[in-house]
């Protein structure tokens, strides 16, 4: 019969054991979930077909693999619960069409990038995934992508460029437009939809 | 450069006047909120900080961008490239000093390493040969010294011409400066244009290598002053951090480790 001391300490082994396989597991799954969505973010853009339609397969690929609405949520910060529904939904909407218009006038300067996987670490729930990014004619540039839940359903949540938060970035953006404007959440959505409004005049 | 150091007083007792009539007011307590947003942001000087950017802005604008950008059309990139190259081996003896400050005997070796490789096989400077041959490139600055050193950056700074500061970060620029031989080097008219042709081509090789980012920026901010505010100090704290992780051994890998310190 073996003891009951002996009994704790080997199931207290495999405790260990299979959280530390999770979490392995999960580093593998977010590096797969980073060189999967990375490869075929670059087959987008060093693809064949007008920028028209490189713009609308990305934005579908950006939907599926980002956590837009909850990166929205934080970059309005303590404002999302200020908001009313009704701004919430129009302020959701909005960020998902100043993203797409962000990266779509980015797309001529990507051009024949590609991308190297480093390695994964867990940085409290999510996982950051080192890679770092080949432009023509620029230098290297180290970029993390912040992983939320690697082994259910990965989403990025945040990318770092050269240990620039876009997301953090962004909330002082918005943060700082509403303080110089009375903390008005309807002067913020204003200023978003003039933003879409421009690049549809321009484009 | 000594006309400058002449006049330092002069321009410093103007940027702190400027900076004391252009301070904007705390919140009231009652608003707990706004209070934390302005604690969080550190920008005190906010007007006049705002001010100093949009002179910059307009100095940008009229001078340096257009340069840059004539650079860029007419320099190839692999001029440029060596350019920079040159550039960043000049700047050897602060970054060693700076490396040795901050307690960092791997980040020397690196520096000394580059500069010995790269002035010689890479042809005084123009070639980044060091780099492939396993000594990459860092940053090192007395700014990032003083941090080491546990100095707080304190309040945002947006300073003319030299663009987003904190007042560390500024200290460290004048040290840097301080501590550059080519600053005290040799004297006469030669010796003085070469220094002062070094700095305008720093500036300008520094500003087309941020063409395509400050562009962006531009577009598509909402309040670009602030984004570039929250960009500097991550760029900044990211520098430091990279630093302070940067602790490989100095011991021979052959040779008995020491034991980690706790």
């Amino acid at each position: 019969m073996p003891s009951r001391r002996f009994l704790l300490t080997v199931s207290a082994a495999w405790l260990a054991l299979g959280a530390g396989a999770r979490a392995q597991s999960a580093e593998t799954a977010a590096i797969a979930f980073v060189k999967t969505t990375g490869g075929r973010l670059v087959a987008v853009v060093n693809g064949p077909g007008s920028a028209q339609q490189k713009r609308q397969t990305l934005t579908q690929i950006i939907d599926q693999v980002v956590d837009v609405n909850g990166v929205a949520r934080f970059c309005l910060g303590r404002f999302w619960r200020l908001a009313s529904p009704a701004q919430q939904q129009r302020y959701l909407a909005l960020f998902h069409q100043v993203l797409e218009v962000n990266i779509s006038s980015k797309l001529g300067e990507y051009e024949g990038v590609r991308f190297t996987v480093g390695r994964a670490v867990p940085q409290g729930d999510d996982i950051e995934v080192d890679t770092t990014v080949y432009r023509p004619n620029n230098p290297p540039t180290d970029v993390k992508w912040v992983i939320a839940n690697p082994s259910s359903n990965p989403k990025i949540v945040d990318v770092i460029a050269e240990g620039t938060s876009l997301r953090l970035t962004q909330r002082s953006d918005y943060a700082s437009y509403l303080n110089h404007n009375n903390d008005s959440i309807d002067a913020l959505i204003s200023a978003m939809h003039h933003q879409v409004e421009q690049d549809r005049a321009s484009g | 450069m000594r006309v400058f150091f002449r006049t330092a007083p002069l321009w410093l007792t103007w940027l702190v006047m400027l900076g004391l009539t252009g301070c904007a007011k705390p919140p009231p307590a009652s608003d707990p909120d706004a209070l934390a947003y302005y604690r969080e942001t550190n920008d005190p000087l906010e007007p006049f900080n705002r001010k100093m950017y949009a002179v910059n802005n307009a100095l940008d604008a009229a001078i340096l961008k257009p340069v840059a950008q004539g650079y860029v059309a007419v320099v190839p990139d692999a001029i440029r490239d060596g350019i920079h190259n040159v550039l960043g081996n000049l700047t050897t003896p602060v970054k060693l000093s700076n490396d040795m400050l901050e307690g960092k005997p791997r980040r020397a070796g690196d520096t000394y390493m580059r500069f010995l490789i790269n002035t010689t096989v890479g042809c005084l400077g123009f070639f980044d040969v060091a780099a492939k041959w396993g000594y990459p490139d860092h940053d090192a600055d007395f700014g990032m010294t003083l941090a080491k050193w546990g100095v707080h950056p304190g309040p945002y700074l947006y300073l003319p011409i030299l663009g987003p500061n904190d007042p560390r970060d500024f200290a460290g620029f004048g040290v840097d400066i301080a501590a550059d031989p080519f600053t005290w080097v040799g004297q006469g008219a030669a010796v003085t244009a070469l220094g002062y042709s070094r700095w305008a081509v720093t500036a300008v090789d520094a500003r087309s290598r941020l063409l395509g980012t400050l562009s962006n920026v531009k577009k598509t901010a909402l309040d670009p002053y602030a984004t570039f505010r929250s960009l500097y100090r991550q760029h900044r704290r990211s520098q430091i951090q990279e630093m302070e992780n940067d602790n490989r051994a100095t011991v021979p890998a052959w040779f008995q480790q020491p034991t980690p310190a706790h």
